[in-house]
């Protein structure tokens, strides 16, 4: 009986480590159109601050350092997206294509000399104590900055979200900017915003990525998470609340992935490794039944990117 | 407040919309803006709302000359404006969209701060708590009545502390119970010192709640007039002016069409798209009958067209024409020869804005145009429905998206009613038309029942439909909720039925019709 409560439990909290680089980009992208604007670039913003936050870290040996490092490169590309997007009216579809294969190319060159470097990375709470707490303790244990800072990201953000007054402009830009406007408010400053703060979540999400749970730089190594992520945000149905949860499926399914491997199932390697790309997709086509009925919380202003060239 | 508006004359172009306006609106009054659509009634209450600078004349407020260059000059001189499409965000909660309208929200925005700390609550809510009582703050605006949606726009303008509401035809969405309600909230607010222009075409606005009534037609003011001093006849004749007499509207008459035996059969029709549904809908339409279908918008006339004409998937029942069944449940929905659909919206929903308009028109029947299509033909049957219709500019090369909303409506109805059917779905054939161009759609559509077409006619007018139609069908919540012989119907009735669930003698209160529901395609 207790094997199987360890077993889940570590199942769990593996999913959630492995979960949380995509949660970071499912938050970042709920925000992002939450004020009408789509972000496909995410992918290529994580690329960035994976290579960026790793490559810090290895040079200056702190991981905080790498961290911030990578927060400041998923900015920095996303105002490349701001810029197409708000500045030249851009297809929004067109400018995140364009990002995200920049970031890929960007992050692969200037990662050429990271690749096998050994990085000494976050240590995890098992050390403080948290570790003695019996049955749990081991797993808690087990759980890093990152992982913590993301979970407290969701009161946060649902937060001023929901309960404020820049939080209401916000959604109300991603209903229709056209009323927000003819309101009195420029949309433009809460797309800024949206777009810049989708940078920052991607950008640390790729450090979750490289910097924490790998430890390990190689090119490419996102393999789709934030493109997957962009996915999971109709899966949440823009609901930061709800973000956990999607993200846990994608989690959930990549620790199970290792699990089947590890316990010999015979099938390859290379289909199962589908499988956290595969779940996803299968939950968000169930979940579009509903979402055809009930409208599924999607900001109308979304429309728009459709609409508009 | 005390506003004058002198000499002011504004020209779109060579269209001259306001010709030298001159008009005071003073205070605690309620001053009826009354003209035909197009008569530059909008225009000049723009101009003062800011939205378009006048050309020439100047606008007094006080007794001080101003110049009103935005709509937020003009709230903060305390001039708000109720517009006919309503700003509003549907998914948010009435709190949220007062919250957003309002100039100093505070930062946090916890609900029970509101509902606890009277201070605050004071501010925000008290026009809500006022005006309707029973609506609670945190209802979604998409669950709202359009009355009750109207009254929260009304209470968004009363919240930036306006002195002077100017209200863009209120009661053109409204039920009759509502309008006459809305028509006590505008006395009410003049008694509290408030100034009030209502921009309006019906009579009945103006007899039920105006101080003053000042007459528009073509961009010139006419004549202003207490009301105790003017009748109805008098002012139709000032609105009309002697314009040239177009041939009246002719229906067919109604004892010969209900000799008839019925043409077009509805039974127990069922569907569902989305949020909407139809269900247990019977219907019968004689030849050459035209049937009204009245109803708050959004209550299933759209998928009752739809499903007609074979657009939508039916779940239950079946639509017989002659004795040939044309939809069925058991059937896939399929387009058919015999049946004709101008749908709302024509410039969005009939035609393709890339594609000519020989093109356009040709799309209605092309399954027998041949591999090769002849375009000669196709082109001269264009050019006699721009010629009948007076469409401008009356090009067939054009491209679609080139002409503008009203007049791609004419080119969609004459392409429409350009065959034999037997039978016409139109859905709201005359919406936002100026009188004469809706006056020739009514024509044009009811010379078809005279050739024994059945029409089943949606629309919002009322007036229109107690007018025209032979029969009038009311659906409410996605069934008919009751058939009237507008002869002898009264208007009241029709629109209990419309709102409420018991025609008993109370009018209807805000929270009582929440079952309107807004349709996934608006």
């Amino acid at each position: 009986m207790e094997m199987i409560i360890i077993e889940v439990l570590s199942l769990l909290f593996a999913a959630l480590r492995s979960a949380t680089p995509v949660l970071a980009v499912v938050l970042g992208e709920i925000m992002t159109q939450r004020s009408g604007v789509i972000n496909l670039g995410v992918e290529g913003q994580m690329l960035m601050g994976a290579m960026t936050g790793f490559a810090v870290t290895a040079i200056t040996g702190d991981p905080w350092l790498g961290v911030v490092a990578a927060c400041g490169a998923g900015i920095l590309l996303s105002l490349v997206h701001v810029v197409l997007v708000l500045g030249c009216g851009a297809n929004q579809i067109a400018s995140g294509i364009a990002v995200m294969i920049l970031g890929g190319g960007l992050s692969a060159y200037y990662g050429i000399p990271f690749v096998g470097e050994k990085i000494n990375s976050f240590d995890s709470f098992g050390g403080s104590g948290i570790g003695s707490i019996p049955l749990i303790g081991r797993f808690l244990g087990a759980t890093t900055p990152t992982v913590l800072l993301t979970l407290i990201s969701i009161p946060v953000i649902s937060l001023f979200l929901y309960r404020t007054r820049s939080g209401l402009h916000w959604r109300s830009v991603g209903e229709s900017s056209e009323i927000t406007r003819n309101l009195g408010h420029s949309p433009v400053p809460y797309q800024f915003a949206a777009i810049v703060f989708g940078g920052l979540m991607s950008g640390f999400a790729g450090a979750a990525l490289a910097v924490d749970y790998t430890s390990n730089w190689v090119e490419h190594m996102t393999a789709g998470r934030g493109l997957v992520a962009v996915g999971l945000v109709i899966v949440a149905r823009w609901n930061p609340w709800y973000a956990l949860p999607a993200a846990l499926l994608f989690g959930v399914s990549e620790a199970l992935n290792l699990r089947l491997q590890s316990w010999g199932v015979d099938v390859s390697q290379y289909l199962l490794a589908t499988l956290p790309y595969l779940i996803p997709l299968v939950v968000l086509m169930l979940s579009f039944r509903g979402l055809k009925a009930g409208g599924g919380g999607m900001p109308m202003g979304l429309k728009a990117v459709f609409t508009n060239s | 407040m005390h506003i004058e508006l002198y000499n002011v004359s504004k020209r779109f172009g060579d269209i001259t919309a306001n010709d030298g306006v001159s008009l005071d609106i003073r205070e605690g009054e309620v001053v009826a803006l009354l003209g035909e659509n197009g008569a530059g009634k909008s225009t000049l209450m723009k101009m003062l709302f800011g939205l378009y600078p006048p050309d020439d004349g100047a606008i007094l407020v006080d007794g001080k000359e101003t110049s009103i260059h935005s709509p937020q000059k003009a709230m903060s001189l305390g001039i708000g404006m109720v517009f006919q499409q309503f700003s509003l965000i549907p998914a948010l909660s009435v709190l949220d969209n007062l919250l957003l309208a309002y100039p100093r929200a505070p930062f946090w925005t916890f609900r029970h701060l509101f509902e606890t700390s009277a201070a605050r609550s004071g501010q925000i809510l008290d026009y809500l708590h006022e005006l309707a009582p029973g609506l609670a703050p945190h209802t979604l605006v998409r669950d709202l009545s359009v009355g009750q949606r109207q009254l929260l726009e009304l209470i968004k303008v009363l919240n930036l502390n306006a002195r002077v509401l100017i209200l863009d035809e209120p009661t053109s969405v409204l039920p009759p119970q509502e309008a006459e309600r809305l028509w006590g909230m505008i006395r009410k607010l003049a008694e509290g010192g408030r100034s009030v222009v209502l921009i309006t075409h019906k009579m009945e606005d103006v007899m039920a709640c105006a101080d003053r009534v000042v007459v528009m037609r073509n961009g010139k003011l006419i004549n202003t007039l207490e009301r105790d001093d003017c009748t109805e006849v008098s002012l139709v004749q000032m609105m009309m002016g002697e314009r040239v007499d177009r041939a009246p509207v002719t229906t067919p008459p109604h004892d010969s069409v209900t000799r008839q035996p019925a043409k077009v059969l509805i039974r127990d029709l069922a569907a569902s798209q989305g949020l909407q549904s139809i269900r247990g809908i019977n219907l019968e339409l004689r030849p050459g009958e035209i049937l009204g279908i009245a109803g708050v918008s959004g209550n299933g006339q759209h998928l009752l067209a739809d499903a007609l004409v074979g657009l939508a998937r039916l779940s239950a029942g079946d639509v017989i024409i002659d004795g040939v069944t044309l939809q069925s449940a058991s059937r896939s929905p399929a387009s058919s020869g015999q049946v004709s659909y101008i749908p709302e919206q024509p410039a969005v929903n009939a035609v393709a804005a890339d594609l000519s308009l020989t093109v356009n028109v040709a799309l209605s029947h092309f399954r027998n145009l041949s591999f090769f299509p002849h375009w000669a033909p196709e082109k001269a049957t264009t050019e006699s429905i721009l010629e009948n219709y007076e469409v401008r500019p009356p090009n067939p090369d054009l491209k679609a998206g080139q002409l503008s909303g009203g007049n791609l409506q004419k080119l969609v109805v004459g392409r429409e009613l350009k065959d034999e059917k037997d039978l016409i779905v139109a859905a709201y054939p005359t919406m936002g038309l100026d009188a004469g161009a809706a006056h020739d759609i009514y024509q044009a559509l009811f010379r078809k029942a005279a050739e024994g077409a059945a029409i089943l006619w949606i629309s919002e007018d009322l007036d229109d439909l107690m007018e025209y139609a032979h029969r009038i069908a009311v659906i409410r919540g996605g069934e008919i909720a009751g058939i009237f012989d507008p002869r002898e119907a009264d208007r009241y009735d029709i629109g209990r039925a419309m709102t409420s669930q018991q025609s008993d003698e109370t009018p209807p209160t805000p929270d009582t019709n929440v079952e309107t529901r807004t349709g996934v395609s608006g």
